[in-house]
């Protein structure tokens, strides 16, 4: 029986539901001491004095660490950027702000104390003298000459810019006779992860070992990391992953927190945790999206587009050691996304202001993109009068131009744009929705149809870094009973991807699933790996999994082969049996073969084949391109997942409320491992999505204070908001993966944006509304209206 | 967490918790559902010295059919106020608006008299319960009294109990046999505070009607509105109806979900919806 392509329930969902699972917050360790952070009030301020004297009076208190203790003990972060050619520019951080501080919350002191209540009430005690100093509270004002500078030392806010270009498109769009452009502001809003940041320090100072429990992505390259900035021998340190509570990229190392727990156990030499309440999430834990675009293109009549200009100015945040930020430079190396638009001319402006920096959020920067190619294909279609399906079929880069080199230098994998998007059609009923239409507008209903075109590059690997890169490791064993054990670098942020890994060894094998164990996210026992992000589980981890397993596979084979008198060559295996093709009654039960393997080394059967049954291998993608001078182009994404979302929403005009009547969609990830996790992915991108366009928002005052910090105020969608969505799979398989598997971990995060967009213009096209800024809050929607003269 | 230390009593008995409230007086916080309470201490908003539960308090939470009205124990949770039969049977329109309040945990432990007593302009028990005409029983040691909506209800957050007062009660006029009502929010979504809120209730005939609005201003607004209905739910009575709300509705404020502007259409969208809604309700269907 093969499993890979089979919905199994996931292994450790039980566990989950069960609240059986272990996190962070449930490690419990001997005199351990509990961590909080002094946080500054403003969001920007030079720092005066600390004087903690009243904190340490307070009996239970450890210690309390400042910024300078940090500064003078040498534990600098290392601040990698975005790898080669993508950095920031240079600054200095601590785990704790030294000098000044450049966003509300910012931590500018730690208690450590015997127990979290006594920490949090000496916290309180500690007295901060600051000066506060104009803060940069956004980013077009930012840009002014006579900004105040959230770094100083760098002469101007912008903390990365960039170009990209392809052919001609300023010439193209100046001589056109057809052009349309446009403005369009994504707001700021974040992944809010149920579990929130949690971290566990352990300094032994005798072994002058540390052990770190954290609800992270990454242990390995937390690992290096941390070891950078504690000047320890990586070997020293052993990084541990609990089951997380959610992470959605925002887990990804490296918070200044990270460091500052790991180094507050080594101060004070015993356990030190720390638990964000939600509120410092909020406030501290990554934010992301924040950008407005200026956008131009030029099209025929025939609604082809054959230009595209588009400015780019993201509101970054502070500097910090995350490569959040990063997703900015994604968004224009996304561009065109799926359409086939041979002059690009993209320019991109990550500026520094003073609010909390951004982290990954799935999508990482490619929701945008396509965000902006939906806006771009609707609006040629309303210039043109073209039908908006008409307009992107006739832009879509064709199935039979696969493998594609996109204008960033991408090599997009595989794909059927058109396929997907008819299908999405005929499951929604596009060819009956005008009567759909016209008959709830006789009833006095305002109905709409938006298209949601996505794609997402995926399985980052980025040049000149180990934190994010093409390739990933695992090991298999086989041991003397015949269960089998898989170690993998990649980690699970609670959605799955063990399972797949457990399928895509069980079919290698041709052994139960149940005989499978997966075991990742500690880094002294699993190779190393980078962890989860970029929705690489499956596409590195399962790859490795795949021919480490392979090498094991082979060497049963051999053995099996003596056993049977027949080729190698010429065995199969399935259901716990190594069998000659074609004639599964000459067979031999794999377990056996283990057992020569494992007692029988010197016998007939196994002789001459190397005893033992662990495989350790690497996979590395090789649709990843890092030499521009010989490759002629440089290309981090290997992987590109697409979906085509079909939607139908109901617009109240009297108060500007969205509801979703109907969501459709076609996602092709390539061979689905799994499709139930996959769905369970598709379906929680979804809500994010539909989250992000209408209801999530964190919000800045012009003091630079967020006013968002708890959930009463920063929205999240609950079921009742999420429709039931309708989704199939479509299956183009990747060339450049063993399995033709891509990742699915950022599917469906990204079309509800434009199927929004589009849904709300469609509904009230009467008052001609132009979106051009979400969230679409109902006093947004329903201003829209009035300012088009209202209902009558 | 609560970071801070503060005294912690769980009196037994009424009495008991008159007297702490008399001691303690403005120094101490009342704990019902805790539904504010615990998130204000968490994010430091509020350090009291002292939290007096009423939670182990004996006759707090009952309801009770007093002839012509119900009478409902302020430690009464929105789960059983949602759900009992004799709110359901003479009181529908609280019932209908305590079972919108928060989520099902939210409901289970938030309270009656909690939620009235922190008197958040947007809250459904704030609306639906000036709409409905009660009476709220304010005691303290040695003397007790009875406030209508337009005395217990002050400013934002503000109402009339004195520092060592309880609300202990509510009195609900039992709903006319065969009049209508209803009970309308607007909300970012489900669970979050009301932007809007309106209730309305319309007795046989049109004798009556009576349409309250949340949200819109630091107190409940309540119009009699029966002689604009009096012919009938005509477009010209409900644009009337309208136009009185968003007069009504002239203090309303802005915040993160609204602006004081958008508030005021709705409160005349909301009004003119709810009351609509309650005529369906009639014998006649609102003709």
């Amino acid at each position: 029986m093969a499993f890979i392509g089979k919905g199994v329930p996931a292994q450790n969902s039980a566990a989950l539901v069960a609240g059986a699972g272990l996190y962070t917050g449930d490690v419990k360790l001997d005199r351990m001491t509990h961590a909080h952070v002094v946080r500054s009030p403003y969001a920007a301020a030079r720092i005066l004095s600390i004087d903690a004297s009243a904190a340490l009076a307070l009996p239970g208190v450890v210690a309390v660490i400042t910024g300078d203790d940090l500064r003078a003990k040498g534990y600098a972060m290392p601040v990698e950027g975005f790898g080669e050619g993508v950095k920031p520019k240079p600054f200095d951080l601590y785990p704790l702000a030294v000098d000044r501080v450049r966003f509300a919350g910012e931590g500018v002191a730690a208690v450590i104390a015997e127990d979290p209540y006594t920490a949090k009430q000496a916290s309180l005690l500690v007295d901060v003298e600051y000066e506060d100093t104009d803060p940069v509270v956004d980013a077009e004002r930012g840009l002014a000459p006579d900004s105040p500078l959230v770094e100083p030392d760098w002469g101007s806010n912008v903390l990365f810019e960039a170009r990209m270009t392809s052919g001609n498109a300023a010439q193209i769009i100046a001589d056109a006779a057809h052009t349309v452009g446009g403005e369009l502001h994504h707001h700021r809003y974040t992944g809010a992860a149920m579990e929130p940041r949690a971290y566990v320090g352990d300094y032994d100072p005798y072994r002058k070992t540390l052990t770190f429990w954290a609800s992270t992505q990454c242990p390995h390259p937390m690992r290096t990391l941390l070891g950078q900035t504690l000047h320890l021998p990586e070997n020293n340190i052993r990084v541990i992953q609990p089951n997380v509570g959610g992470a959605f990229g925002l887990k990804i190392p490296y918070f200044q927190e990270e460091a500052l727990i790991a180094a507050l156990s080594l101060a004070c030499g015993r356990p030190v945790r720390w638990i964000a309440e939600r509120r410092e999430d909020l406030l501290t834990g990554g934010h992301a999206r924040e950008g407005h675009f200026r956008w131009q293109a030029a099209y025929e009549p025939d609604g082809h587009v054959t230009a595209l200009k588009v400015r780019y100015v993201a509101d970054v945040g502070a500097p910090s050691a995350l490569a959040g930020w990063g997703q900015c430079y994604v968004t224009g190396f996304a561009l065109p996304t799926c359409y086939k638009i041979r002059d690009t001319d993209v320019e991109v402006i990550a500026v520094t202001t003073n609010k909390c920096a951004w982290n990954a959020y799935r999508g990482f920067g490619k929701e945008s993109s396509s965000w902006l190619m939906d806006r771009v294909m609707d609006a040629v279609a309303q210039e043109t009068r073209l039908d908006r399906t008409a307009v992107r079929l006739r832009n879509f880069i064709q199935p039979d131009e696969f493998p594609y080199a996109q204008n960033g230098g991408a090599i997009i994998d595989s794909g059927d744009y058109p396929k997907a998007l008819k299908r999405v059609l005929e499951m929604i009923d596009y060819a009956n929705f005008p009567t759909l239409q016209a008959t709830a507008r006789a009833q006095g209903r305002y109905i709409g149809l938006g298209l949601g075109q996505e794609l997402t590059p995926e399985g980052c690997s980025i040049a000149g870094t180990a934190r994010f890169n093409g390739w990933d490791g695992a090991t298999v064993r086989i041991g003397p009973s015949g269960e089998v054990t898989v170690l993998t670098g990649v980690t699970s942020p609670g959605t799955g991807n063990e399972t797949a890994l457990a399928q895509i060894a069980a079919d290698q094998l041709g052994i139960d699933l149940q005989y499978v164990k997966v075991i990742q996210g500690d880094t002294s026992i699993c190779p190393y790996g980078l962890g989860n992000f970029s929705s690489r589980g499956v596409i590195m981890g399962g790859s490795a999994v795949h021919i480490a397993a392979g090498e094991l596979r082979e060497k049963l084979f051999k053995v099996a082969g003596r056993l049977l008198e027949v080729s190698p060559g010429d065995l199969e295996c399935e259901d716990g049996k190594i069998m000659l093709k074609g004639a599964p009654f000459r067979y031999v039960d794999t377990r056996d073969v283990v057992t020569k393997i494992y007692s029988d080394c010197h016998g007939a059967a196994a002789c001459g084949v190397e005893p033992g049954l662990e495989a350790t291998r690497y996979f590395r993608h090789e649709n990843v391109y890092h030499q521009p001078e010989t490759q002629g182009r440089y290309s981090a994404y290997p992987s590109w997942a697409n979906q085509a979302t079909a939607l139908i929403a109901e617009i109240d005009p009297d108060t500007g409320v969205i509801k979703i009547l109907r969501y459709c969609a076609v996602h092709d990830s390539g061979k689905i491992i799994n499709p139930l996790t996959a769905e369970g992915n598709v379906h929680g991108g979804t809500a994010q999505g539909i989250g992000g366009a209408l209801y999530e928002h964190l919000v800045y005052d012009d003091y630079g204070q967020l006013t968002t910090t708890t959930f009463m105020d920063y929205t999240l969608p609950t079921a009742m908001e999420i429709p039931h969505i309708e989704l199939e799979h479509q299956e183009t398989l990747s060339p450049f993966s063993p399995l033709g598997a891509k990742g699915v971990g950022e599917s469906g995060i990204t079309s509800p944006l434009g199927a929004l967009c589009g849904a709300v213009e469609d509904a009230l096209r009467e008052f001609d509304v132009r979106i051009d800024r979400l969230p679409l809050s109902p006093e947004r929607v329903w201003r829209a209206i009035q300012s088009q003269g209202g209902r009558t | 967490m609560i970071a801070g230390e503060f005294e912690f009593f769980a009196p037994p008995t009424l009495a008991d918790a008159l007297r702490l409230l008399h001691e303690h007086g403005s120094g101490c916080k009342l704990l019902a559902g805790g539904m504010t309470l615990v998130p204000v201490m968490t994010l430091g908003l509020a350090q009291p010295g002292a939290v007096v539960s009423l939670n182990h308090l004996q006759g707090l939470d009952g309801i009770e059919d007093i002839g012509h009205a119900l009478r409902l124990g302020a430690m009464t949770r929105h789960a059983t106020v949602g759900q009992h039969p004799l709110v359901l049977q003479h009181a529908p329109l609280l019932a209908a608006a305590a079972r919108g309040i928060g989520d099902v945990q939210v409901r289970h432990r938030g309270t009656l008299g909690g939620s009235l007593a922190h008197a958040e302009p947007a809250a459904d028990y704030l609306c639906a319960t000036a709409t409905l005409g009660a009476r709220y029983l304010l005691q303290k040691q040695g003397s007790e009294r009875w406030l209508g909506a337009a005395e217990f209800f002050v400013d934002v957050m503000t109402t009339a109990l004195e520092p060592d007062e309880l609300l202990t009660a509510v009195e609900i006029p039992k709903q006319a046999a065969g009049a209508g009502y209803s009970h309308l929010s607007l909300r970012r979504v489900e669970g979050a505070f009301p932007i809007v809120l309106a209730s309305a209730q319309i007795a046989p005939g049109y004798a009556q009607a009576r349409v309250g609005l949340g949200g819109v201003g630091p107190r409940p607004v309540v119009l009699d509105v029966g002689d604009v209905v009096q012919g009938g739910l005509t477009p010209a009575a409900l644009d009337a109806l309208g136009a009185r709300a968003y007069d009504a509705a002239q203090q309303a404020l802005s915040d993160l979900n609204g602006s004081g502007d958008y508030r005021r259409e709705m409160a005349r969208v909301y009004a003119r919806r709810a009351l609509a809604a309650a005529a369906a309700q009639l014998p006649t269907g609102g003709r």
